[in-house]
């Protein structure tokens, strides 16, 4: 079994240096109107560039474009489709980050392409292979305020939302993504809306082509869910292990009939974890994990951290494996 | 209840007492000198002087305009979190992060046992305080907020964190009352975020508070209250003062359901807006308030802190609070 090194989605747009800062400064120059679109999505093209590179030099065989474009991951994709405007900041989860409000007002309908010319881009210019993420119908559409009739019924949102982003993952999948992260954080709060989000992901399943589609919570705790997690038309679950004491003997007892992301690293806090943290939980779950690929990664998108801490969890995850394997060897 | 305690600390206030959330606008001049002292182009002293002659202005202000219990106005902080962390040993400052669109923050982090190395907020208490009769309160961010926006890369989890940070901020407190401060407010905006951790950030305030002859207000903004309420109400504190105007008052809701037990400080001016609401808006929401709550328990203030807003508006909304306080208390308060 390969264990991949994997980032998980947002990676920090901002370090130390005045070069790592160039992205604000133009966000800054945009608001005051002193620099061009085109000079602007230069330079956000060329921070793209860099962290994707930053991570490969990390040891990810897995990057992410870092979400470098993106405002937040509700109102980036939502903001992109029709009769949806976007509202006041609300927080997200129980972070300390911000995101902005959509707000419905008739049928969402796609509009434009929500993150694949993002895709291709990163794919241009990485020398390792790039996962997309999506944030999902079910998050999307908690995270909304519905303004219109045609919304009475929450779950027709959802399903709506649905059909959008699998014209999406169709679309991705076709640009040659092998791995589509699809993001549910919500649901973890709302368990019992999981059938609807299982009638939601079958249209994402339906359209993925060759892909595979990899489920992803966090801010949670996936062991109560775990069973029911397992029952979605996915072929990869992302879970955040920071949040769930009780997963890995969960797994353990109940194995599992996908392959897994372990977000056995914490993106929310800034110590560096030990072989002593992470071996036993690596011990307990592998056997239970079938296919010849289990993914290693951070707990959640790594913006919550400082540039140079995110990149020092990456480099660990890499030590992490490296001397885990070793012992195994051994 | 609260009554009584207010006079066991020597207190004796008009109903509906008037009061603000803590921070008011930096003027220009503090603004322009935090910045040359960042970039060296300042001494301490220098900065210290014009940061008191701010604190002078908003103390007349408040007068000016009849607040009942005033604050410092916080003219010489910046992030409520990293005020106290740059102070108090065992943090040191931890890169950007960002809080929202183009908005980046130094987010703390714990490198060892926290310990605050003598008084942090006394002298400038003391200076406010002597400005003026009314009694000004004491500020300071309780312990789970400021463990919840920091990094930690000691304490072995988020408890022990909170726990050590609970000692000191104590001590804090401690130095405050035995300096005069008669009322304390513990800032916790954090608290409503995990309710899962209510039971420890409860455990938290008891080791702040417990024993100290003191009348606390505790300031929570912003949170999903549906998920702490009732059970917050067994924190140790006094008062809650509670951002209501920019939720659209959906609190009352809570309150009806399950009776409010304390004091309780309610917002009545949205602070993340423009608009300066007229005496008759204020009224509208102090007589909703009082369907809920006795009067003698009932204070008024902004939802939070004015520091968003400019000076005049900061200003305008405060005057308006303050005349509808007034018209209800001539005009006699009714349930």
């Amino acid at each position: 079994m390969e264990l991949c090194l994997a980032n998980h989605s947002s990676y920090p747009r901002v370090g130390a240096s005045r070069e790592q800062q160039r992205l604000r400064r133009a966000y800054a120059q945009r608001e005051r109107g002193e620099i061009s679109p085109e000079a602007f999505n230069q330079v956000q093209d060329s921070l793209v560039a860099e962290v994707i590179e930053e991570q490969a030099h990390a040891g990810c065989e897995l990057v992410t474009d870092g979400q470098i474009r993106w405002y937040d991951s509700i109102s980036h994709v939502a903001g992109k489709l029709a009769h949806v405007e976007i509202n006041g900041l609300l927080r997200y989860f129980d972070t300390n980050f911000y995101f902005r409000q959509p707000v419905i007002t008739a049928n969402v309908e796609w509009r434009e392409p929500l993150v694949v010319e993002e895709f291709r881009y990163a794919k241009r210019t990485s020398v390792r292979s790039v996962k997309p993420v999506l944030t999902g119908p079910y998050t999307l559409a908690i995270a909304s305020i519905r303004q219109t009739p045609v919304y009475g019924d929450f779950s027709t949102l959802v399903m709506d939302l649905s059909a959008v982003l699998a014209r999406e993952v169709n679309a991705l999948a076709t640009a040659g993504a092998e791995v589509i992260q699809v993001e549910e954080p919500a649901i973890l709060q709302h368990p019992q809306d999981l059938p609807l989000l299982q009638q939601a992901l079958t249209a994402l399943s339906e359209a993925r082509g060759s892909a595979r589609l990899a489920l992803y919570t966090y801010f949670g705790d996936a062991a109560p869910v775990y069973e029911a997690l397992q029952e979605l038309p996915v072929q990869i679950l992302g879970f955040d292990f920071t949040y769930a004491p009780k997963l890995p003997d969960k797994i353990a007892t109940v194995g599992s009939q996908k392959s897994l992301g372990l977000g056995l690293i914490d993106g929310r806090n800034t110590r560096m974890e030990t072989a002593k943290d992470v071996f036993p939980l690596l011990e307990k779950v592998l056997p239970h994990v079938p296919g010849e690929i289990v993914y290693l990664n951070p707990s959640c998108g790594l913006e919550y951290l400082p540039r140079d801490k995110a990149v020092a969890k990456l480099r660990l995850m890499k030590e992490l494996k490296e001397a885990f394997l070793q012992e195994r060897k051994g | 209840m609260s009554r009584a305690r207010l006079e066991r600390v020597g207190l004796t206030l008009p109903l509906l007492p008037t009061s603000t959330v803590g921070s008011f606008p930096k003027l220009d001049y503090v603004l322009e000198a935090r910045a040359k002292f960042a970039r060296k182009e300042m001494t301490r002293k220098e900065l210290d002087a014009l940061e008191r002659q701010a604190t002078e202005f908003w103390i007349e202000q408040q007068e000016e305009i009849g607040l009942d219990v005033l604050v410092d106005g916080e003219q010489y902080r910046g992030d409520m979190v990293a005020y106290f962390a740059d102070i108090m040993d065992g943090f040191e400052m931890g890169g950007l992060v960002r809080s929202y669109g183009n908005r980046y923050y130094h987010k703390p982090i714990i490198v060892g046992k926290v310990k605050r190395p003598g008084p942090i907020t006394v002298t400038w208490w003391k200076f406010a305080q002597g400005l003026t009769s009314k009694p000004v309160k004491g500020m300071l961010t309780g312990p789970y907020t400021i463990m919840d926006w920091s990094f930690n890369d000691y304490y072995p989890d988020r408890k022990a964190a909170c726990f050590a940070l609970a000692t000191e901020i104590r001590k804090e407190v401690e130095s405050l009352v035995e300096a005069g401060a008669k009322i304390v407010q513990i800032d916790e905006p954090a608290l409503s975020v995990r309710p899962e951790e209510l039971h420890f950030a409860l455990e938290a305030m008891h080791i702040v508070t417990d024993g100290i002859p003191a009348y606390f207000i505790m300031h929570i903004c912003y949170g999903a209250f549906e998920f702490i309420y009732p059970k917050m109400l067994d924190l140790p504190v006094d008062n809650f003062d509670l951002e209501m105007s920019n939720s659209g008052l959906d609190l009352i809701s809570l309150f009806e359901k399950d009776p409010f037990t304390k004091d309780l400080s309610f917002g009545v001016l949205d602070v993340h807006s423009h608009v300066i609401e007229t005496p008759t808006i204020v009224r509208e929401r102090i007589e909703k308030a009082l369907q809920v709550i006795q009067p003698e328990a009932l204070w008024v203030d902004p939802d939070c802190g004015l520091k968003t807003r400019a000076v005049e508006e900061a200003q305008g909304k405060l005057r308006s609070m303050v005349a509808a306080v007034r018209e209800l208390r001539e005009t006699g308060i009714s349930r």
